[in-house]
């Protein structure tokens, strides 16, 4: 019987009947997962290799010239040092209010959960909706700059989506709003899973609470941490639905992000060959990115990565 | 502040004040302690709630008061706005589509998910980490990377304009996070339990839709939680599948509203505010499911 | 992006019943029969009345045919007439159902092309003819309709139907052709002591430094849109260099030329002078740019015949400016070669899907008949290019428009649309830079360039 095949410490030899099991149970999210996502970027690689606009056949071969293209396109470089802002920003600052707002709400006091579900409410609400609500919000004539010269604050307001120097600010102000509740959220269970008695025994050390912060928690939290900088560079890398909702990457490309940028060529004009070496080159940020987080950071946890993504 | 016993939790809220000396406070001195806290707390959950706030109310506002007004309240409340698309047939088609598509999609997804975890986290057999590895790696194929060669392949496959066309890739991309949540959990269940099945003659199959699915039901409602959030949400997979306006998903439809209307911002921000409404609904039933879900992981880390 | 039609055009007629229109379309018909030969120049009165017939043969036997057609009137008036039309057609043809699919602008372009690559092209479909028609025909996406068309194809204003051939080979048909131009605010120009339209880009740049000083917003521009700005860019090149050099820089894709850095100078010379509405780089078209000018809030906006109509639809009162409104034709350029009556223009057609039946071909002749073509005018929806429906025509501004359309001797394309969906991008892509000063006139001309040597 297949039982006796299964869930024994080690590997055995399986019977026919257990070999069938195996394969009709994992047969249909394999072929899924195959057909659907990996195949498609294998399919890339070799659109990649053409000057194709997705309608005529396959015939204008030209080796590897979608990829110098991008290269010399500073539209292209443009794009991906958005995408390295937007990175840095989280870094710098999403990560921080989070770990902070997670810190704050692993206090016992009347009312946290309900900021809890406040906080984390955003996350919920798509990206699309949230696109477009702060899109009217900070038009030139909307609401927070009808706030600010209501109180008198008429230096602060700007044309928030169209001055060049000012829209990927928003705009990350916007994936902040969107995505902070997340982050805090994987931080505030990491809090609580460090174990009280370390806390306790600290601080009956005479550790200061900083010190308690810096050599305790924070070193505790690693895995979390981690895994929350390693999900937010990799959604950093993709953004595309807010982009989409808000500035379609102007002005003048200031705004690009790399899935806008590959949507905009590929599909908006039809230049699929190069579109498609905009996926793989995006495809190999991320799958680098990943390998030498994982090998150099992550290589400890690898387990908790992995497990907590959960999107 | 070092050599007290206080709660654990408040330990933690090193870069935030703390509220100190919890005993022999009145209740004002109580009262007193949590301010600072509250007024964080009211001070970010402003951020979150006042955009949604305008939201709301600028919906019930006449067009053309909704630019240029600082006021979170109309002068004079118009219903019309929501009202006009509350009784337009297309609404309810695009609510219809998005809940159609989301359950597709969480069947899909946890079907074929829970089989494969199950297998990969209870049989034992050369290549099983070679394969979850391959899952796993799928956290790394984000949809929007695919999303030009998919959308060749979903043509060749002729499911553009088809349901099946986002329901299927939307499965296949959720694939990897579900079984990833649902292998520790089918782990963690005892072998005892099994070795009873198997004496009390059940089948490998049977162990697992008799014993296994019904004891992992917080599991399966986390992922189904996290697949109908995601699927409710999508943008890019529906917004290249659909192209006729019958087929599509409440996120299409408030993009195409919001481009064909675009001054007429109070009736783009009652849309956007019915669009929200069920989604906020089912994380206020299901928040726990979501949260956990996503913490499942860090947990074990 | 909206443009073209762009089917925002509320209009008062939409607030008239539908029997009206077409009692009002009738006694159009024959008022034009009589009066418009001399604003049409190929205009042959007696060709209206048989161009009716179509809707009149019935075909009781025929098989059961259906018509996919797809088209972007997602606003009055524009759908109510098409919807009309169709259940005109069909109650005639009781074996025809015709099966409409109404799209937003951006969505309909994601969805043609989603069908294209499927090789399932709707058997009709909104077109503006050039490049991005061109290169469906190379797909082998459309139907050659020359000849099924040649029997009434002189109904059509010719130079028009001519953005629909491709390889001498007819794919499509329009039904609206204007071109692009002024359209001022008399209260506000006068309110700025100015009395006379400009008749020169000098005199125009003169004027905005009028309207500065009255403390009014001389030009209102839809930046994120790009294509109005690249629209101004266009007709500056042309003004400069002519047709000829116009042309000939989009065929050889050399666009390194005195003419192309020529034009862009001129139009930083208007950027400098900082003219546009506060937040034009992130305005769209109809919130940012038509709206400032439906409520009086700019002093002028280039664009094309759907002008008025989006201003009203877009304006707090609905509208528009009203008789205040009003237009005059791009300036000549001192020293340009150009002539003054040039113009950048283009329109809205369908195109013919490579598997529409026959029946598909005969509904698009029955759409530009004058019965069709005259609610086309009286409503404001647009030009129409059918030949002798000129007198239904009545605003006095949408006259000019028309008037401009006959006298001149080269029109452009819009640039946008002449070239491949690609190359069109990267025309407003390089322009654009203009208006947000990131480049020089030289680096657009150089950008352009670039862009067309990789095709």
């Amino acid at each position: 019987m297949s039982i006796k095949a299964v869930a024994v410490p080690k590997p055995r030899r399986h019977t026919w009947s257990g070999r069938a099991t195996i394969l009709l149970f994992l047969a249909p999210a394999l072929l899924l997962y195959l057909v659907l996502v990996l195949l498609p970027i294998v399919q890339a690689v070799y659109y990649s290799l053409f000057n194709w606009n997705g309608l005529q056949p396959l015939t204008n071969f030209i080796g590897l010239q979608n990829y110098v293209d991008a290269f010399n396109s500073t539209l292209f470089t443009g794009a991906l040092s958005h995408n390295l802002m937007v990175v840095g920003l989280s870094l710098a600052i999403q990560i921080p209010m989070a770990l902070g707002l997670a810190m704050f709400l692993s206090q016992r006091f009347p009312g946290r959960t309900l900021f809890r579900v406040v906080f984390f409410l955003p996350y919920v609400i798509s990206e699309v909706v949230t696109g477009i609500l702060f899109y009217l919000l900070l038009q030139p004539d909307g609401a927070v700059n009808n706030i600010l010269w209501s109180v008198g604050l008429d230096g602060l307001t700007r044309d928030w989506w169209g001055d060049l120097s000012v829209v990927m600010i928003t705009m990350f102000f916007v994936i902040s709003w969107k995505y902070f509740g997340f982050h805090m959220i994987l931080l505030l269970a990491g809090l609580q899973n460090i174990p009280k008695e370390v806390m306790e025994a600290a601080l009956i050390d005479g550790c200061g609470k900083w010190q308690a912060f810096r050599h305790i928690t924070v070193p505790l939290l690693g895995p979390t941490l981690r895994v929350s900088i390693f999900l937010s560079v990799i959604g950093a890398l993709q953004l595309f639905d807010i982009v989409y909702a808000t500035t379609r990457g102007g002005p003048v490309h200031q705004s690009d992000t790399l899935a806008y940028y590959m949507y905009d060529f590929g599909l908006k004009r039809q230049e699929m060959g190069f579109g498609s070496a905009i996926a793989v080159l995006m495809f190999l940020i991320c799958f680098g990115f990943a390998l030498i987080y994982q090998r150099f950071v992550l290589s400890r946890d690898v387990d908790g990565a992995t497990t907590s993504y959960v999107g | 502040m070092t050599a007290t016993t206080k709660p654990f939790d408040d330990t933690q809220g090193l870069a935030i004040a703390v509220p100190k000396k919890h005993k022999k406070q009145t209740k004002f001195g109580v009262f007193l302690s949590y301010l600072p806290l509250w007024l964080i707390g009211i001070a970010v959950s402003s951020v979150i709630v006042v955009p949604l706030a305008y939201a709301v109310f600028d919906g019930f506002k006449e067009q053309g008061q909704v630019a240029g007004n600082a006021a979170l309240l109309p002068e004079k409340w118009i219903f019309s706005n929501y009202g006009d698309l509350i009784t337009s047939p297309v609404f309810w088609r695009q609510v219809l589509n998005s809940v159609v598509i989301g359950l597709l999609t969480v069947g899909l997804v946890v079907v074929c998910a829970s089989l494969a975890a199950f297998v990969l986290a209870r049989l034992k057999f050369r290549g099983r980490e070679v394969v979850y590895t391959l899952f796993t790696l799928g956290l790394l194929f984000p949809a929007a990377v695919a999303i030009l060669p998919l959308f060749i392949l979903l043509r060749t496959l002729g499911l553009t304009n088809n349901p099946l066309g986002v329901v299927l890739p939307q499965a296949a991309f959720s694939m990897p996070m579900t079984i990833i949540i649902l292998r520790p959990f089918f782990q963690s269940i005892p072998p005892e339990l099994e070795d009873a099945a198997k004496i009390d003659g059940c089948s490998t199959f049977g162990f697992f839709w008799r014993i296994l699915l019904p004891l992992s039901k917080p599991a399966l409602a986390t992922v189904s939680v996290l697949a109908i959030v995601g699927s409710w949400n999508a943008f890019f997979i529906p917004l290249l599948v659909f192209g006729n306006a019958d087929q599509w998903t409440l996120p299409l439809g408030v993009m195409n509203f919001s481009t064909e209307h675009t001054s007429n911002w109070a009736s783009i921000l009652a849309f956007t505010t019915l669009s929200m409404i069920p989604a906020v609904l089912f994380y206020m039933v299901a928040e726990r499911q979501i949260v956990s879900g996503l913490t499942a992981g860090s947990v074990k880390g | 992006m909206t443009r073209g039609v762009s089917m925002k055009e509320e209009v008062i007629v939409n607030l008239v019943p539908k029997r009206l229109i077409a009692g009002a379309a009738v006694l159009a018909l024959v008022a034009s029969a009589c009066s418009s030969a001399a604003a049409t120049p190929t205009a042959a009165p007696s060709v209206a009345a048989p161009s009716v017939a179509p809707v009149v043969t019935v075909a009781p036997t025929a098989a059961p045919v259906t018509i996919e057609w797809w088209h972007i009137s997602t606003g009055e008036p524009g759908k109510s007439i098409w919807q009309s039309a169709a259940d005109a057609y069909t109650a005639a043809h009781p074996n025809v159902k015709i099966n409409i699919t109404i799209l937003e602008n951006e969505a309909f372009k994601s969805k043609l092309q989603t069908s294209m690559q499927a090789g399932t092209p709707p058997d009709l479909f909104q077109s503006w003819g050039g490049g991005t028609m061109a290169s469906q025909a190379d797909a082998g996406m459309l139907k050659d309709i020359t000849a099924a068309v040649a029997p009434w194809a002189s109904t059509i204003d010719p130079g028009s139907l001519g953005i629909y051939s491709y390889k001498s080979k007819q794919y499509g048909i329009p039904w609206d052709m204007g071109m692009i131009g002024f359209w001022y605010n008399k209260a506000l120009f006068t309110k700025a002591g100015i009395t006379a339209t400009p008749k020169t880009w000098d005199e125009l740049l003169t004027d905005v430094d009028k309207l500065k000083a009255a403390g009014i917003t001389p030009y209102a521009i839809a930046g994120k849109d790009e294509w109005p700005g690249m629209h101004l860019w266009t007709y500056l090149v042309l003004r400069n260099g002519g047709g000829d050099a116009l042309t000939q820089m989009v065929q050889t894709g050399n666009w390194n030329t005195d003419a192309c850095i020529a034009g862009g100078t001129a139009v930083k010379a208007l950027v400098d002078k900082k003219p546009f509405q506060t937040g034009f780089l992130s305005a769209v078209y109809d919130k940012g740019e038509a709206a400032a000018m439906g409520n009086g809030q700019a002093a002028m906006e280039l664009m094309g015949q759907w002008a008025p109509g989006v201003e009203q639809s877009n304006s707090t009162s609905g509208k528009g400016i009203g008789a205040n409104l009003g237009y005059f034709a791009f300036p000549s350029v001192t020293g340009g070669k150009g002539g003054a009556t040039d113009a950048v223009g283009g329109g809205n057609g369908i195109a013919v899907g490579k598997n529409a039946p026959a029946e598909a071909i005969d509904f698009l002749h029955y759409l530009n008949s004058p019965a069709v073509a005259n609610q086309i005018n009286l409503a404001n929806m647009g030009l129409s290019t059918t030949v002798g429906t000129a007198g239904t025509v009545t605003d006095p501004n949408l006259q000019m428009v028309l008037a401009g359309r006959a006298q001149a001797k080269f029109v452009q394309l819009y640039l946008d649309q002449a070239t491949s969906p690609a190359m069109g991008a990267s025309i407003n892509d390089a322009t654009a830079g203009l208006f947000a000063g990131t480049s020089t006139p030289t680096q657009v001309c150089q950008a352009i360039t670039t862009a067309a040597a990789k095709k």
